[in-house]
């Protein structure tokens, strides 16, 4: 005896091949079967035939407002994707500069007297790398929060990195309050490259408006000598 | 190949198709949840969801039946959870016998009509949803077990309680039940 689960189950193709087989013969060889299972099917479709209701236009325009966040999030988070590789690259570029800085400083205190016009070409060489580095540290730090923490770790070993090329090249070139400054971040910075706890989000606010009022000075005295 | 399924998968692919078939997924979630909040938090999610997840769009289907799938899923969740919170703040029991918010008798009684709802309402959420599921939707038994998180016995046996239920109520069949 072919039961109603089975026709059921006929119908939405979940037997073996065996009993569908075995239904299959049954169904062409009873027609009261074959229409008792129609009877069925059409009784449940009325059942599941159900009219459908307009989308409200608030919901509507709320997937669509969530679509347009969700892609410009898409943009905004591949940035710093694209940031990281050109990062290298300022990262280098600011290697060579520093370095080449140095070198500018150490022929400056050579015993030869150089020139005014040469002198001048140092000094703003210098203080061009420097308000660099300070500008793109700061942005840097306020990049912090997002980074993952291996992108944090190398971004903060970096800063340091340039951090202590610029206080070795102002220790040559007669700033040593300056070389105390940039060398006073560093132990903030290894805490952050570290992860530890104790280095709180006031210290990288703290850290960042040192370094904007040092890019400030620089500003306002440009050629001063002393710029703190 | 990959590459122009990608790039096809923008959100302008994803507003033309939130455009076309928008009515269908929020149908097919109103039916799972029978309440329009939770079926509109359905089809959202299944968005989002898809379009954080359009690298792994192979274009086997086309991409309104993948996000189709997605808020059904969806749909099915949020029930799951509120049924939770609820059944964490009112006896479950009473919440298992059937939908008893004046919204969702509401919805049912505009939606499905007197007869019908009164059958639908005597089905549980689970007999709801199965029946929906492989009736409507076209499910495997097994795809639904997976997505309700129950065995497979438990799914047909719930499937053919819910079709004897709508048969007494809707008089299908006339005693030919062995």
């Amino acid at each position: 005896m072919i039961n109603d689960e089975d026709l059921l189950l006929y119908h939405y193709r979940e037997l073996d091949a065996a009993d569908r087989a075995r239904i299959g013969a049954a169904l062409s060889a009873q027609p009261e079967l074959a229409q008792r299972l129609q009877a069925l099917i059409a009784r449940l479709d009325v059942a599941a035939s159900i009219p459908e209701v307009e989308v409200p236009a608030q919901a509507l325009q709320r997937w669509r407002v969530a679509l347009d966040r969700a892609a410009t999030e898409t943009r905004v988070t591949q940035a710093p994707r694209r940031f990281s590789f050109p990062l290298m690259w300022q990262a280098a570029a600011a290697a060579v500069t520093v370095f080449a800085l140095i070198f500018s400083v150490q022929r400056v205190m050579q015993p030869s007297v150089p020139t005014e016009t040469a002198r001048s070409v140092e000094s703003y060489a210098y203080e061009h790398g420097l308000k660099v580095h300070l500008a793109s540290t700061e942005r840097r730090l306020a990049s912090l929060e997002e980074a993952s923490p291996e992108e944090r770790a190398r971004l903060v070993d970096t800063i340091i990195g340039q951090n202590q090329m610029y206080a070795l090249a102002a220790e040559r070139a007669g700033e040593p309050q300056l070389a105390r400054v940039l060398r006073a971040f560093n132990p903030i910075l290894e805490d952050l490259a570290n992860g530890r706890g104790d280095t709180t989000a006031a210290d990288v606010s703290q850290l960042s408006f040192e370094l904007r009022v040092m890019q400030a000075r620089l500003g306002a005295g440009a050629s001063s000598n002393n710029i703190l | 190949m990959l590459t122009l399924l990608k790039s096809w998968v923008r959100p302008d692919a994803f507003h033309a198709v939130l455009n076309e078939r928008s009515v269908r997924w929020y149908n097919a979630c109103l039916r799972i949840t029978r309440d329009a909040d939770l079926a509109a938090d359905a089809v959202q999610e299944a968005l989002l969801k898809a379009w954080n997840h359009r690298d792994e769009f192979r274009g086997e289907a086309a991409l309104d039946s993948w996000i189709h799938r997605i808020a059904l899923n969806a749909a099915i969740d949020l029930t799951r959870r509120r049924k939770r919170r609820a059944e964490d703040e009112l006896d479950p029991e009473s919440f298992e016998a059937g939908p008893t918010s004046s919204a969702e008798s509401q919805y049912v009684e505009q939606a499905f009509g007197k007869d019908l709802s009164t059958a639908m309402q005597r089905l549980s959420t689970k007999e709801r949803q199965i029946f929906l599921l492989k009736h409507v939707e076209g499910w495997r038994l097994e795809e639904v077990a997976e997505s309700l998180q129950m065995p497979i016995g438990s799914v047909k046996n719930s499937l053919f309680r819910a079709v004897r239920k709508l048969r007494v109520d809707l008089q299908v069949w006339r005693g030919e039940h062995d």
